[in-house]
């Protein structure tokens, strides 16, 4: 039972981290049709800047929030520069486009902060433990589900509740139409952009922690939050997180799990698994969980 | 303004090099390909060689994703299967390059047929997707079987001339003596590769000229348009996943064959998947000339991007990969934003600047 409990806690915590960043895939794609390769990249540039902040003797929640603002910044900038001379062509050209705006990026860490690994702080003792129902959970897993929670939940209120948030669904319904109603259609996918910056700062930081550390492979993290994204429905935000928690979870119990059934074959299985799945997913039900079908028109 | 001469005959429009030009170019380029080996120094010699090889992949990449307009991450995939099928058949059966070199395209054709199903009820962005799952899965197959692959050691890539089993030393690697002239290993693989990729080049110009290649184009224009109008989008979509997956796993086992020594990863790996699209995008999507041109300018411009790099302050702390990464990145998306048709539109450009001179049309 504890062991149980000890798994589904860490599971969670991945759950939560690949929710955030599937968050921030989904609400790029729903505004501008974009799929951000670089997302990963963002997610690095704000565990780098957390970790610089903090080292600055700035206390900790602030620290983060800064490197929330800079990364959801960082984002907006490269839709202005890269992405908005791009709206109307192909879906291929931006595709490709996002990728090497993540090799920029990348580079540029590892010009600023080079490539020696290093870790997390966190307010808290890295490998603290408390005892919840017999077992001992990491206070950084607990920590990653809280904010994680509260970041989602604050997701949808944004965009249900303010005046922002229904000007994002509303491009992301029409741009045209959404134009014609003086929407400043333009300024919104900054906004976008912005938010998913911030999303991806988050993960970032809630990803460097123990027992991983921060150093600039960690964008490749991202790659295992794509099937999130497929699985849940490219176009629903619900549906991703859901997605998202629940390839944690597996990513997690399959480690444990199957890894060791399979023999040599099992040797990091848990790391494809995720792409199993969303393949079967992709063959039974190619719109995921929540999406919406596709409609095509000529 | 045509690009070409007005062609009034089909014999005209069949011909592979119908004007004075192109005959000159034909001539130059075969002149340029058989003195490189023997005036070249080892180290242009091997990254011509590897060009050779990159032309290939490039190829294939660019029937895939420039004529019908599918994207693929997983590129490197394809690449890993020929250069694995070369290295395991030719170390445990020895058979000889000549049978392992379509051996490894027909292997990764195999699997590029099984991915071409999902390729029909996959968009763009879904399918960048599955065929990066699907680099990763055959990364984990191949160290997930080390009897056979030798799984993080890597495998050694013997290359026969001949079936192994006879008995007699028959190594390609040999230098060959003829008369008073000797051909060292590097020179005749560059050779070798230089007519690879003629046949290479010469039947991806009929694909692109053919009834299939023009259903390619059509799928990538407007797959419901192209339908309506009597194109099987289905079977177009699988016929151009087969043929890219060959070709790329040609090139795959040519670069095994090339290197002696290959593991999974790196190279195999998503770096390389999209080092291939860097290539096609800087060349100029869809065309044939913007492969080839595309897969040379990034090998000769990667030893330069390292020469230059190591000049500039802050860039020179990244190792010479990441520098030459770092220069195409920013290459890309320059074409991308201000000249999609790559470096073949500067070309056409030009061409036609010339073609019209002293007018400005």
């Amino acid at each position: 039972m504890g062991d149980t409990i000890q798994l589904l806690s860490s599971g969670l915590a991945l759950g939560a981290v690949y929710a955030l960043i599937a968050l921030g895939f989904v609400v790029i794609y729903r505004a501008s049709q974009v799929f951000n390769f670089a997302q990963g990249e963002f997610l690095m540039v704000g565990a780098f800047l957390t970790v610089s902040l903090a080292s600055t003797g700035m206390p900790w929640a602030l620290a983060v929030l800064g490197a929330m603002v800079g990364t959801g910044m960082l984002a907006a900038v490269v839709e202005r520069v890269v992405l908005r001379p791009m709206v109307g062509r192909p879906v291929f050209a931006t595709i490709i486009l996002t990728i090497f705006v993540g090799m920029i990026l990348r580079s540029i860490v590892m010009i600023v902060w080079g490539t020696s690994s290093r870790g997390m702080p966190t307010p808290w003792d890295t490998t603290a433990t408390i005892e919840l129902f017999g077992a001992r959970v990491l206070v950084n897993s607990i920590g990653a589900v809280g904010a994680g929670g509260i970041a989602l939940a604050a997701f949808f209120l944004i965009l249900r509740y303010t005046r922002i948030g229904v000007a994002m669904r509303a491009t992301s319904s029409d741009q045209e139409a959404s134009l014609a109603l003086g929407i400043p259609v333009g300024r919104i996918f900054g906004a976008t952009w912005f938010l998913a910056g911030m999303y991806a700062a988050l993960g970032g930081v809630f990803l460097g922690m123990f027992p991983r550390s921060v150093d600039p492979n960690l964008g490749f993290v991202a790659l295992r939050a794509f099937p999130a994204v497929i699985v849940g429905g490219l176009d629903s935000p619900l549906g991703v997180v859901i997605a998202g928690v629940l390839l944690g979870l597996l990513e997690v119990l399959a480690q444990s799990h199957i890894n060791p059934e399979l023999g040599s074959f099992g040797q990091n299985f848990h790391a494809v698994f995720p792409y199993i799945v969303m393949i079967l997913v992709l063959v039974i039900r190619p719109r995921g969980l929540m999406g919406s079908r596709e409609v095509k028109r000529v | 303004m045509p690009t070409r001469a007005l062609v009034t005959r089909y014999e005209q429009d069949l011909a592979l090099f119908p004007d004075f030009w192109q005959r000159l170019g034909l001539a130059l380029g075969i002149a340029f390909l058989l003195a490189f080996p023997l005036t070249a120094n080892a180290y242009w010699l091997n990254i011509g060689t590897l060009t050779l090889v990159t032309v290939v992949g490039s190829i294939s990449l660019m029937i895939l994703t420039g004529f019908t307009g599918q994207i693929s991450l997983g590129h490197a995939a394809f690449l890993a299967l020929g250069a694995y099928t070369a290295a395991i058949l030719g170390s445990r059966w020895g058979l000889p390059f000549w049978l392992l070199l379509p051996a490894g395209g027909l292997v990764a054709a195999a699997v590029g047929l099984m991915v071409g199903p999902f390729a029909l009820r996959l968009e763009g962005l879904y399918l960048a997707i599955v065929t990066l799952g699907l680099l990763f899965l055959v990364n984990h197959v191949l160290l997930s079987f080390p009897e056979v692959t030798r799984g993080v050691s890597g495998i050694s890539v013997p290359m026969h001339a001949w079936f192994a089993d006879a008995g007699a030393d028959v190594s390609f690697r040999k230098p060959l003596v003829v008369g008073r002239y000797t051909l060292a290993f590097e020179q005749k693989i560059f050779l070798l590769y230089a007519v690879v990729v003629a046949v290479v080049v010469w039947l991806a110009n009929n694909l692109r000229r053919s009834n299939a290649g023009r259903a390619m184009m059509a799928v990538r224009d407007h797959d419901m348009a192209a339908s309506v109008m009597g194109v099987n989008v289905s079977a177009t979509k699988i016929i151009a996943f087969g043929v890219s997956s060959f070709f790329a796993g040609v090139a795959g086992a040519m670069y095994a064959f090339q290197q002696q020594y290959i593991t999974v990863d790196p190279p195999f790996n998503l770096t390389m998947s999209v080092q291939y699209i860097a290539m096609i995008v800087l060349g100029g999507v869809g065309t044939l000339t913007g492969a080839v041109i595309g897969a040379l300018a990034f090998t000769v411009l990667s030893p330069i991007a390292e020469m230059v790099g190591h000049q500039i302050p802050w860039v020179q702390n990244l190792t010479s990969a990441q520098q030459s990464t770092l220069l195409f990145s920013l290459l890309v998306i320059g074409f991308l934003l201000y000249e999609p048709m790559g470096l073949y539109g500067i070309w056409l450009r030009v061409k036609r600047y010339f073609m019209a001179w002293p007018f400005r049309y």
